[in-house]
């Protein structure tokens, strides 16, 4: 095979996919640092945000890129809800019952979803977009989009984690939670902004696999598996990790389809999750060990 | 002159069982107290008891007039005393500066006068402030520590076993930057394992053994006490 047609169909999916998984991961990592436990519910809440922005964008007739920050905005305040909800009150209780409920809350998200807007697939535009052509690489316009605003919206959050004193504050209750109590950090703002960040990377997420694929109600729960994929690949607490692991799982995926039939795409991703488990727990970017 | 801190008659522990009984001891303003006595001794519970770390069934704790007894720990931190554990007392994946900012949280406003104090005391942070705590001596990581939590202006500082694991050389220095410390109208109450050298530098002591105050009294006076010497520091 000619190595344009390798970057052009596979690689290029898998930079794009990999954005989206990127986004995604980023939320599990940070909500594993500092609330030390998985969020199954990660997936179906990008859902939501995709759904969000369809009907921002079918009620407004805006495009999918300004109802972006709309969809943020409103997954963050649903992520802050749920919390303070559900799983404020769990918050003393062992780790797997948060775990546990946080798929029950999956469940409820989805079910929310399909009588809000139906079981069917939709589309935030009709149509085929043709990709531009750059010295023989075919890229969409949308999947340019899309990278860049994976880099810039997890390159913020790593400005406001390593900058802002609160953005610190997180920093230091991931690290050393006793200790933070003892310096007078307050907790329940630290999990809120918690819950801020990650809601509107998942809309985030949500919103860009809508936008290069299409819009189903299972759209998000079938990300899940490779974004806690990506996370632990890249070392649990790393932003920069969820990243590189996001990027690596959605290439890996688009590239497995050169030796195993694509229904088994999906497989990549469990397959990179064992493998990391049982040979370095810790990532590739050295993160805690659940 | 009256006593910055007083636990008067305190009962308590974890849970339901009790680990200290009865045990009082005062600090006053400008001075280092350190609280020695044998493993399991309740050293370090009792200084925990001061933070609000522990269920107190009787007694009371006054600090600077106000009953503390039941303060949550982030208004005693506020209030002016702040607390050194033994263990994990640093962010360890945070820089020394930002280990300093952290400390001074509550703050409002500037920190750079806290930090100069800081970096005053303990010039050895100040050259690698961009360093990882995570990555210094055990030393380093004890005056990181002890920077962290002076940088709200405590009028109290407790220290849990500073020295622990130290070599004797840290050890010195870390008695001396205490010293220090005090000097500059901060009191101190550690607990410390290595009773006789804590006991020639403090200027009070406690014994306490299995929870209950024992003996106290200067210094000095401990280390001469024949029954103390030969209960706890090994003749």
């Amino acid at each position: 095979m000619e190595f344009l047609e390798l970057i052009n169909f596979y690689v290029i999916p898998g930079i794009v996919l990999g954005s989206i998984y990127a986004l995604g991961a980023v939320g599990i990592t940070l909500i594993f640092a500092i609330l030390r436990y998985a969020h199954l519910a990660h997936g179906d809440l990008a859902t939501l945000g995709a759904f969000i922005a369809l009907a921002v964008v079918t009620g407004l007739g805006v495009s999918p890129l300004l109802a972006l920050p709309i969809a943020i905005i409103a997954t963050a305040a649903v992520a802050v809800g749920i919390d303070k909800v559900f799983y404020e009150h769990l918050r003393e209780r062992p780790k797997i019952v948060t775990v546990m409920a946080s798929l029950g809350i999956a469940l409820m998200i989805r079910a929310v979803v399909q009588v809000v807007w139906g079981v069917d697939t939709e589309t935030y535009s009709r149509g085929i977009v043709r990709p531009e052509n750059y010295f023989g690489l075919r890229i969409r316009d949308r999947e340019i989009l899309t990278f860049i605003a994976m880099i810039v919206l997890v390159g913020g959050l790593q400005l406001f984690l390593t900058r802002s004193k609160w953005g610190k504050a997180m920093r230091a209750m991931s690290d050393n939670p006793n200790l933070a109590l003892l310096s007078g950090i307050d907790n329940k703002k630290v999990v809120m902004l918690t819950w801020i960040i990650a809601g509107g990377l998942c809309a985030a997420s949500g919103v860009f696999l809508g936008l290069n694929t299409e819009l189903k109600s299972m759209m998000g729960w079938q990300m899940l598996l490779p974004m806690f994929a990506a996370a632990i690949l890249g070392g649990v607490g790393r932003i920069e990790g969820a990243v590189l692991g996001g990027l690596i799982v959605g290439i890996a995926e688009e590239l497995s389809v050169l030796v195993i039939p694509s229904e088994y795409k999906a497989a990549m991703a469990f397959a990179i999750l064992l493998f990391m488990l049982l040979v370095r727990p810790t990532g590739l970017l050295k993160g805690k060990v659940l | 002159m009256t006593a910055l801190l007083s636990m008067e008659g305190i009962t308590g522990g974890y849970g339901d069982a009790d680990i200290l009984e009865d045990v009082s001891l005062h600090v006053d303003p400008d001075e280092i107290v350190v609280i020695v006595g044998p493993n399991g001794a309740g050293k370090s519970t009792a200084m925990k008891s001061v933070f609000g770390l522990l269920t107190i069934r009787a007694g009371r704790m006054l600090f600077d007039g106000d009953d503390i007894t039941v303060w949550a720990p982030n208004r005693i931190v506020q209030r002016g005393i702040c607390y050194v554990p033994q263990v994990d007392n640093i962010f360890r994946e945070m820089s020394i500066h930002e280990n300093l900012e952290m400390g001074g949280f509550l703050k409002k406003g500037d920190l750079s006068a806290a930090y100069d104090r800081v970096y005053t005391l303990f010039p050895d942070l100040k050259e690698r402030r961009k360093t990882l705590a995570g990555s210094l001596s055990g030393g380093q990581r004890q005056m990181v520590a002890m920077g962290r939590a002076l940088m709200l202006d405590p009028k109290l500082l407790l220290l849990d076993e500073p020295t622990a694991g130290l070599s004797p050389k840290y050890m010195e220095q870390i008695f001396q930057i205490c010293r220090d410390v005090r000097d500059t109208g901060v009191a101190i109450l550690l607990v410390e394992q290595h009773a006789k050298q804590a006991l020639a530098f403090a200027d009070r002591g406690y014994v306490l053994a299995a929870g209950k105050n024992r003996h106290e009294g200067s210094g000095a006076d401990l280390l001469a006490d024949r029954e103390v010497a030969e209960m706890f520091l090994g003749g």
